[in-house]
Parts: structure tokens; sequence; C-alpha cells
């Protein structure tokens, strides 16, 4: 498949169970899932269904009992730890539940990181990380601590970070569980755009009801196993008005 | 957009991904020293301490053995001044084989392979008498040439003096204030009378002294003071210096009791005194001196090794401490970078390069400060030297080797205090990381 169909991830036979004490806890119990490209995709399901432990072993980084995961042409558990941090930095971004950073650098440095992890210098980086910073809108903040922003910041300050190396791809880890309404909105809003405007595919992991309008698909899992898998056409109508909006307001700037 | 290059350039399954394999990019080392830093200006309070822990013990260790090296050059520096190492003491094992250096004897030692000179001092005893003042003397007869080999710091105008006028003496200032001259100075110019005892078998060569007549013998008696020298070794040293010539004149034929030999180079030294001590005399060298001298520092430097590797474990185990709570602090730091896609060689190169960070920051500070407090030393003990007359000198010396020991130090103590939570940092999981409490 080419284009905007084109299938690129799937998730095939996917079983995960984790060792506790003496007992094997199934937490996936096998999965098969297609992602095409420029998808929003959102898993929803209560809590401890398996949503996150799916989205981690799809980034590479937690690795499968039984099944694998496919990204474009290429066997991700088939290949090397450094193959899937090598291809984590050029092609995934990563928006994590809690945002992380590198305390001693200030927020543009940490919106550079990626490109530091990929061998560029930081000379080289930022000016990528203060384009970026501006399209969140937190070009003010750039020289402070990042633990100096509130969470709302944060959370836009590591949408920045995802995007430095221009990825194909953005997994987020429910990255408005600990936002208020109105940052998580906002946060939404940006990711929706983004995707839209530079057709990066985006599987996102969350529990709010009221998120589920800005996914162009909404996978539901219970217990381990896909419930529900539905293209959300509300939600792709609203996103062709947003880049439609979006273009206008570029065209008049 | 970017893509991976697969797609750019069509390409077979296989040499896709081994290409993929190795097209793998790595952090430069600029970045990681950049982070490390960073890393330790933003935890100033721990990095201060640290590097200070490692510089106090590199500036301990650097202040022991730039003292030590230098007390030692200045010693050995000391001891050649007046004893140049070409040249052989050569005296009598004892009183019982007693022998002279006559005439013969000395051609026989000139003889010898490698020796280029011999000259002899003859030591007499007597009495000196100003006025009511009287003194037992020890009266070294010596010629012009043993005093070039004596390579003696005597004031070349003074040495002189002596060989100028018949019966002019040298005098040590004990001897002066023994004389009656509170002042030694005030001696110069003076005449003084003397007695000799001159024995029979201190004669060699068996010439009679030549017959005198009553006159000459009194005016023989009296000597004159030409100048007053100050003994290296002893304050209170009680002797005179005398031509032989003089001596001669007087007493006949007095051979040495001592001589010393200049060899041409020191390689020889060994073999000519071997061939001396065959003809019942003993020998010195100020290289044996030096090579006592050198085995007592040697011993020293043992005793300052000990300390040091004391002191630098106690530094090494702060380092490690901090190096590891430096970890645990980074431990969600390490499970984002990784996350991100930094490879496990990175990151292991981000803790092993902070404990460098840390090792070099402290071992050069601990190298400028330990130098310049030995120097500090230096400059105060002239300074008080200088207070008391004393000549000011230089006792404080690094070994260039010594550097480069601290430098390969610096570099194992950096290595293995960082090796062990680098290795740690670079096994974690990411997952695990980023959950850690």
């Amino acid at each position: 498949m080419t284009g905007e169909n084109e299938v690129v991830i799937r998730v095939v036979g996917l079983k995960k169970s984790f060792h506790v004490g003496t007992q094997d806890i199934p937490v996936l119990h096998g999965i098969d899932l297609e992602i095409h490209k420029g998808e929003f995709v959102l898993l929803v399901g209560p809590s401890g269904c398996g949503k996150s432990t799916l989205l981690h072993t799809i980034y590479g980084l937690e690795n499968p009992t039984e099944g694998t995961v496919y990204i474009e042409e290429d066997d991700i558990w088939e290949k090397t730890k450094d193959w899937r941090a090598n291809f984590r930095n050029r092609h995934i971004g990563f928006i994590p539940q809690q945002p992380f950073w590198i305390k001693s650098l200030t927020v543009i440095e940490n919106i550079a990181i990626p490109g530091v992890i990929g061998g560029k210098t930081f000379s080289e980086s930022i000016p990528l990380a203060a384009k970026l910073i501006e399209l969140v809108g937190m070009g003010e903040w750039a020289n402070h601590r990042p633990y100096d922003l509130s969470g709302g910041q944060q959370q836009r300050i590591a949408l920045a970070r995802s995007l430095l190396l221009d990825p194909k791809f953005i997994i987020a880890d429910e990255p408005t569980g600990n936002l208020d309404i109105k940052a998580g909105e906002t946060l939404m809003t940006l990711l929706r755009n983004i995707s839209q405007q530079f057709g990066i595919t985006i599987m996102m992991v969350t529990h709010n009801i009221d998120q589920y309008k800005f996914g162009s698909r909404i996978v539901n899992m219970v217990d381990g196993r896909v419930t529900s898998d539905a293209i959300n056409q509300h939600s792709i109508e609203m996103m062709e008005q947003d880049v439609m909006d979006l273009k206008k307001k570029t065209e008049t700037v | 957009m970017s893509f991976l290059k697969k797609s750019q350039k069509p390409k077979t399954a296989a040499e896709e991904r081994h290409a993929a394999d190795f097209r793998f990019s790595h952090m430069r080392l600029s970045t990681i020293l950049f982070i490390g830093y960073r890393n330790m200006f933003s935890n100033r309070m721990r990095s201060v301490l640290t590097i200070g822990g490692v510089a106090i013990g590199i500036g301990i260790i650097t202040l022991l053995i730039s003292l030590g090296f230098g007390v030692q050059g200045m010693v050995i520096r000391e001891v050649t001044k007046n004893n140049p190492s070409d040249i052989i003491d050569i005296s009598n094992k004892s009183l019982e084989s007693f022998a002279l250096l006559d005439r013969q004897t000395i051609e026989r030692i000139r003889k010898i392979e490698g020796i280029e000179q011999v000259e002899i001092r003859a030591t007499i005893g007597g009495k000196f008498f100003n006025g009511d003042a009287q003194t037992d003397v020890v009266i070294n007869a010596i010629s012009r040439h043993y005093l070039d080999l004596a390579r003696s710091d005597l004031d070349a105008d003074i040495r002189e003096k002596i060989f100028l006028e018949p019966r002019s003496i040298l005098i040590t200032p004990k001897l002066a204030v023994l004389l009656g001259f509170d002042n030694p100075d005030d001696s110069i110019g003076k005449t003084i009378e003397y007695t000799g005892v001159v024995t029979g078998d201190m004669l060699a060569d068996v010439e009679e002294a030549p017959a005198r007549s009553p006159e000459e013998i009194e005016a023989e008696s009296r000597l004159t003071i030409v100048g007053v020298i100050r003994d290296q070794a002893k304050d209170d040293a009680v002797y005179a210096f005398m031509p032989i010539d003089e001596v001669r004149k007087r007493y006949g034929k007095v051979a040495g009791q001592f001589a010393k030999a200049r060899v041409k180079d020191e390689l020889s030294i060994e073999s000519a005194r071997l061939q001396i001590e065959q003809t019942a005399f003993v020998t010195e060298s100020v290289i044996d001196t030096i090579a006592d001298i050198n085995s007592f520092f040697s011993i020293v430097r043992a005793i300052l090794v000990v300390f040091g590797v004391i002191i630098m474990s106690i530094s090494a185990m702060g380092m490690l401490n901090t190096l590891s709570i430096s970890l645990l602090q980074r431990t969600k730091e390490v499970g984002i970078l990784k996350a991100l896609g930094t490879k496990r060689t990175d990151i292991f190169k981000m803790f092993i390069f902070e404990a460098f960070l840390i090792s070099f920051f402290g071992g050069v500070l601990g190298l400028l400060f330990g130098y310049g407090s030995a120097k500090g030393i230096n400059y105060g003990i002239n300074l008080m030297a200088s207070k008391y007359g004393v000549a000011a000198s230089s006792f404080v010396e690094i070994p260039s080797m010594f550097v480069v020991l601290i430098a390969v130090f610096i570099f194992f103590l950096g290595l293995l205090t960082g090796i062990f939570p680098a290795v740690r940092a670079s096994k974690i999981h990411a997952l695990e990381a980023l959950r850690y409490e």
C-alpha cells in the first residue's frame, strides 16, 4: 500500500506477560493491529488493560513474550538494542506520561537533546529547537530550567522535543494524564494540527473520554485484548477543518 | 520530512538491514563532555567538595614529593659543591697500619689508570700563641693544587693570599676567637707565634731540613694571619691552612697523610678506587655520600607513597560515592535518554567522562596547589633565612616523570571510580529507570 493508506506499523500476535515472583501475569493476549500512515490513533481502555505495555512494545522499549511489531518493513524485535535505539532516535518522537528532563540543561537544550543523541552538536540542534519552541508557543521560556515550568508547559516542551528530528511517528503515553482540562485540550489540539500538517502518525494512550474527538481512530482495549477499533469520522472532519483554518491563517500571516 | 535512506535508494532487504545496523550515530565527545560539565556545574557544592577531595589528595602528594625531591637535590648540590664527584679522597685505614703518602706512593697512585692528578695534605699538630692566649691547633699543610682539587668555596682572593707572602696562614673563625680576637676579622694581619710537632715518622724521603740560623728559626715561628675562612661542615672547627712548602722549609720533607686524586671521568672512579685501596689506603668519594643520600630519600619516598596511597584511597572513595549518588539522582535522566534513543555506549561514556572530568580538574588543581604550597614554603623559609644572613636556596623540584605519573594516575582514578557507575548506568532498562523513585 502507498500514500495515506500505507500500513506503517503492524502488530502481529503480540503477547506479553510479566514475571512477578513465581507467577507469569499475562498483560497482552495476542494483539493484531495495523496502523496507517498519518493516523492519529487513540488507545483507550480501563487502567491495567495493557495500553501502555502495547505502546512501549511498539516503541521498542518493552520486549514482547510472543509475536512482534513491524515498523514499515522492519521487524523491530529481530533487531539489536542499538538498532532500536537508533530507530527511536531518528524516526519516533516520544512524549512520556510525565515529562523527564536533563536537569542541568535549559528548556531549549532539552528540546535539542534528540539531535545531540543523534550525533549533532548543541549549536547545530538549537536553531531547530528554537523553531519548535515557537511552534508550541513557549519561546519566552527557552532559557529556563524545565522543572520550573507548569505540567502543561512541560508537556508542550516535550512535544517540541519529540518533533526535533522530523519524526515519522509520535508515541505518546497519556501525555495529558497530569494536566488540567484546558492544558490537556491545548496539547491535544497541537498534536492534531501537527499530525495533519506534517502527516505524522501518532499513537497515543488516553483515559480521557473528552479527548476522543481529537483522534482519527479509537482503539479500545479491555484485559489485554482489542475490543473495538473504529475510525472517528467526526474527528477527521474536524481535523480537515482545522487544517483549512490553519492554512488560511498561515497565508494571511 | 526525512525518510530512511532505503526509501530513496532501492536495495535488497539484507543489504538494507546490514546498512541500517552500521549507520548508528553516536553522541559527540564534545557534547558528552558539555553535559558532564553542566551536570557538575548544576551540583556545584557536591562537585566542589569532590574535586576538592581529589585536589587535596594530589596536592599533598605533590607537596611532599616536590619537597622530597627538592631537598634531596639541594643536599646533593651542597655536598657536591665542595666535593666534586670526580675526586677521590685518600686516607689511612687506621693508626696501626699507618702509611704515608710519600713521593713514591704518590707516583704509584698517579700511574693508576684514570687518575689524572694527586695532591697531598699533611696535618700537623701544634700550638698557637697570641700574647696570653694560646690554643691547640691543627695545621693543614696544602699546596695550591690541593685547594684546586678541593674546589672549596674559599674566596679566590683570600686563598691566594697564603701563597703570596711567606709564613701566611688562613684560620677558622673559632680559632680566631680562641686566640683572643672577639671579632674574627680583627685577626687579619696579626702575627702569632707557633710551635709545631713534627715527628720523624711524618718525614718521608729522609731529607734533612736545611740548616738554619737561630734568627731564621725565630722568624719561622711567627705566622701572619691573612684571612679567615668558614668551614662548610662545622662552625666550631679549629684549624689553619698553610702552604706545604712553608712547612717543608721548616721541617724537611713532610709527607701527606691525606690526598685528593682527580679521575678523568666518573666511570673510571670505581676501578681507580679499588687499585688505591690495594695500597693500604682507604678511599672516599662523594659518590658514596650521594648514594647514601639517595637511598635515604628513597626510603622517605616509599613512606610518602604509602601516605599517598592512603590519602588517594580516601579521595577515590569520595569520588565513587559522588558518582554513585549522581547515578541515583540521574536515573530518570538515563531513562529518558535511553527512551529517546541514546545507545548504551554513549550512556557509559557520559558517566565515565564525568569521572574523568572530576579527576582531571582535581588532579590539575592538586598539582598547582601542591607545587604552589611547596614554592610558598620555600619562599617563606628563604625570607626567614635572609634575616639570619643565610643564603637562599631552592628546595622545591617536580621531576617531569612525577607529572607524567600523576597524569597516568589521574586517568586510572577516573577510570576505576567511573567504570562501576558507568556500567550500571549503561545497563539500566529505560522503562525501569523512568519508573524509578
